[in-house]
């Protein structure tokens, strides 16, 4: 991990498309701002972990329940109010 | 042309119908091209097929089907990157985790896949509304008034700590 030290207000730049400014501090909490194109994503990393996981379980269980579909869709049906 | 997958062997599918992700979806970044695939008319989840990997498809569902009053805001920046002009362009999928118990087949409504139909772009978004579950299961209660599995009872763990954050 590259560690830098900045003052508020000053930024780093990854690349060079992407910025990272230091806004404000307040607390135990800093305000970053970030600047980058838009095909590059942006997520807190407990979000992205979060989804991340999700994505990956969700393609191996359509794996192995795949032939089961439309049975789990009849169980569905019935359920579904 | 011709796309070779390890569940519905190979399919024919018209290069037009070759969905291009702006962003891919979290985890499978190095895929960004996908076909919708309908392998079951009679079930309303389908198959989003990766081309690149023919061993990587996810089952999705309109998340309005699972949830009538589902109507996530899309930002403006992903408005611009997904170059969409009006609302018809916009068809919404949500990635189902399929379990053989029914009461635990969820849909991800929190990241949904946002698709402009016209122009053939995606990306999976990530709301920032806490309320809209990662795990939504579809036997949750949708009308007011009857008893609510709301999906976020804290006995679960992975439903506390989606809506904390």
């Amino acid at each position: 991990m590259l560690i830098l030290t900045r003052k508020l207000g000053e930024s780093i730049k990854i690349g060079n498309e992407i910025t990272i400014t230091l806004l404000e501090s307040k607390g135990r909490q800093i305000k970053i701002g970030i600047e980058a194109p838009p095909h590059i994503t942006i997520h807190r990393e407990e979000i992205f972990n979060l989804i991340s996981e999700q994505n990956i379980q969700a393609a191996k269980l359509a794996e192995i329940e795949q032939g089961h579909l439309p049975n789990i869709w009849d169980e569905l049906k019935k359920l579904i109010p | 042309m011709r796309i070779s997958t390890t569940r519905f062997g190979e399919i024919e599918a018209d290069e037009s119908r070759i969905i291009d992700m702006r962003g891919g979806i979290l985890g499978f970044e190095h895929l960004d091209k996908y076909i919708l695939h309908r392998q079951d008319e009679k079930i309303p989840f389908m198959w989003f097929q990766s081309v690149n990997d023919g061993a990587t498809a996810f089952v999705v569902i309109n998340p309005q089907i699972v949830k009538n009053d589902y109507y996530p805001e899309i930002g403006n920046d992903d408005i611009a990157l997904l170059e969409i002009e009006s609302v018809e362009d916009v068809v919404l999928m949500a990635i189902a985790t399929i379990r053989s118990n029914p009461f635990k087949v969820s849909a991800n409504l929190r990241a949904p896949i946002v698709i402009n139909a016209r122009k053939r772009l995606a990306k999976q978004i990530v709301l920032e509304d806490p309320g809209y579950p990662v795990q939504y299961y579809l036997t949750t209660s949708q009308s007011p008034g009857k008893q609510e599995n709301t999906g976020r009872e804290c006995d679960r763990n992975e439903e506390c700590n989606t809506s904390a954050l």
